[in-house]
């Protein structure tokens, strides 16, 4: 009995010590999120801050934190929470720790949307900048839409390897096509699509945050609520069926909501697609493989990369900024080396 | 009474047929083995057995019902696999993967419950896996892991076991320790046990039925001593072989061979 009690009190621990990790990533969230409502051309106090937020500030104060700061650093978590949650997902049904949404080609297909849009109306000025998110998300859902059918197979649906290698191929295929439109571009539209292309948090508006939280507050739950099947996904097919899940028709649903989250996020942040690599990562260096964990720890970790990056990348080179995605690239590609570097065989 | 029928079943990947009308009886609370050489399509009527493989024609029943018309999840509840090659993600612990095994029996974000708990740590009990627990599953030794494998099949708590070849990565008395398990739960819990051996004595000394295959069809199905004879295990694998009886069991065993000559 005293055995007994010894071992459920290793698993609560374990469990302890990841919901500690848990919240210590959500405290550095808002530490991030206070520093990044200070970053900019006019800098504001602490108190000064948190005064403004509870309404307490003067109107100049409010309207630099709610009209410019707030609505930016509310989409960069988002952001980074839905690409890291993405990748989590598309690592787990592809057991392939390489997967991430740039993979399967969400990336390039809401980039191509955006300057196939952008050469056809050069004169961005006029265009209602709204609907460049709406493109961008067809865009990624389309070629998702592509690549899904192009790797199913009658009779045997769709495996992993397939999918992936199919995802590539068609990435490249579009970037490719990008590459020859570049061509036809005029220099300002050249710059605005290379800066959306990098990945910058360029939509700081509040209908911005209101396109994408919907889909943030809807998926990133659903996906929560499928962590047990992930896990199980995660074993190869062979064991997940014999476990009782229903491999093929999990992975459909798992697959769109990952579309859905990267798509989302994709479209008012551009190809910000490193954090869906290293979110996961990151994530399970912290908390371990199980998707119970590894999905909170991921979407607060992608939250806090994204932030943390939009922020430096507003700082360093004051007043102009460096895309959030370069930022991301910079800090994460080192590290990431680190990983690799650190892995046996 | 037969736990799983299988009933003039064609099963294949793509576009070769490896089995073509084949029907056999698996029975209840028995020890069923398949043996046969390389290629011979045991490891396919496993998987079709195991509904892991569709059949192109033919179907396969548990408790007379068709496996395919059944929820997969109540499919897990009575029968547990495990694979041939099964790789875990890294940074599982052993306790982690094991409960796994729980999942056909959890619903919703379920999280582990008291029941659930005791079924893991029987499990790791059982398969000796107490010292390991909390390691994680890619620091363990083949053989470790092998045993992690099955604690995560028995911890589904099934009436029928599938095996894909338990004993591979085993050394001889570890082969022996999971053989001697399977018997154990075989006989004082009355759980069906089919599998893969390699090993013609083991499959001899543990089973009480043997299917013979070769070229994806049926040689030889019955009791041991009706399978393992010279002119049978001629058919199936083409050896010349000389049968004595095993010291421990009583049971035929292989005590040597040959190849055959002719048709080489």
């Amino acid at each position: 009995m005293k055995e007994k009690n010894n071992r459920t009190h290793t698993q609560h621990r374990a469990k302890t010590k990841n919901l500690i990790i848990i919240g210590v990533l959500g405290l550095l969230i808002v530490v991030a999120f206070m520093i990044s409502m200070n970053t900019g051309f006019i800098r504001l106090t602490p108190l000064e801050v948190i005064r403004t937020l509870f309404g307490l500030g003067t109107d100049k104060q409010h309207l630099i934190l709610f009209e410019f700061r707030l609505p930016r650093i509310i989409i960069a978590v988002l952001v980074g929470m839905g690409l890291a949650v993405s990748g989590c997902v598309l690592q787990g049904i592809s057991r392939n720790a390489l997967a991430d949404p740039g993979i399967l080609g969400i990336n390039a297909g809401a980039g191509l949307a955006v300057m196939l849009f952008i050469s056809f109306f050069p004169s961005t000025a006029a265009t209602p900048v709204f609907l460049l998110p709406v493109l961008a998300f067809l865009g990624a859902g389309v070629t998702a839409v592509i690549i899904y059918s192009l790797a199913y197979k009658r009779h045997e649906g769709i495996s992993p390897m397939r999918l992936l290698l199919t995802g590539v191929a068609v990435a490249a295929g579009i970037s490719s096509a990008m590459i020859v439109l570049t061509l036809r571009l005029s220099p300002e539209n050249y710059q605005f699509v290379a800066t959306w292309l990098a990945g910058s948090i360029w939509g700081s508006n509040w209908k911005f945050v209101l396109s994408l939280l919907p889909w943030i507050l809807v998926l990133i739950p659903f996906v929560f609520s499928k962590a047990r099947v992930l896990n199980v996904l995660n074993l190869g097919d062979l064991t997940a069926t014999g476990l009782g899940a229903s491999i093929e028709k999990e992975r459909r649903i798992l697959l769109a909501a990952a579309v859905g989250l990267a798509g989302a996020s994709v479209s008012v942040s551009g190809g910000i697609g490193f954090v869906g690599l290293i979110g996961p990562h990151l994530a399970r260096q912290l908390v371990g493989s199980r998707h119970q964990f590894l999905i909170p720890a991921a979407a607060l970790t992608g939250g806090l990369l994204v932030l943390v990056a939009d922020t430096l990348g507003r700082w360093i080179l004051q007043p102009s900024e460096i895309p959030a995605g370069i930022v991301v690239a910079v800090i994460g590609a080192p590290y990431f080396l680190f990983l690799l570097s650190r892995l046996k065989d | 009474m037969s736990a799983i029928k299988v009933d003039h079943v064609a099963i294949g990947y793509s576009n070769t047929l490896i089995i073509d009308n084949l029907s056999v009886s698996i029975p209840e609370k028995k020890i069923t083995t398949i043996i046969g050489p390389n290629g011979c399509g045991k490891s396919t009527l496993l998987k079709a057995i195991s509904r892991v493989l569709k059949t192109k024609s033919g179907a396969v029943y548990l408790d007379g019902r068709a496996i395919h018309q059944l929820e997969t999840k109540e499919v897990a509840k009575k029968m547990a696999i495990l694979p041939q090659s099964a790789n875990a993600p890294g940074g599982l612990t052993v306790f982690e993967l094991v409960s796994y095994g729980r999942f056909p029996h959890q619903s919703g974000f379920g999280s582990l419950k008291k029941e659930d708990y005791e079924y893991i740590y029987w499990a790791i009990d059982v398969t000796g896996l107490n010292e390991f627990k909390d390691r994680p599953v890619e620091a363990l030794s083949g053989g470790q892991r092998q045993r992690v494998w099955i604690a995560m099949a028995l911890a589904q708590d099934t009436e029928i076991l599938i095996l894909d070849e338990p004993t591979t990565y085993l050394d001889l008395a570890h082969q022996l320790d999971i053989l001697l398990l399977l018997q154990r739960l075989n006989e004082e819990e009355g759980r069906t046990i089919v599998m893969v051996l390699h090993d013609l004595n083991h499959a001899s000394r543990f089973s009480d039925y043997m299917i013979a295959m070769k070229n994806g069809e049926l040689v030889k199905v019955g009791t041991p001593e009706e399978v393992m004879t010279c002119p049978n295990l001629q058919l199936v694998f083409n050896i010349d072989a000389r049968i004595a009886t095993c010291p421990f069991s009583d049971n035929p065993i292989c005590l040597s061979y040959q190849l055959c000559q002719k048709d080489r």
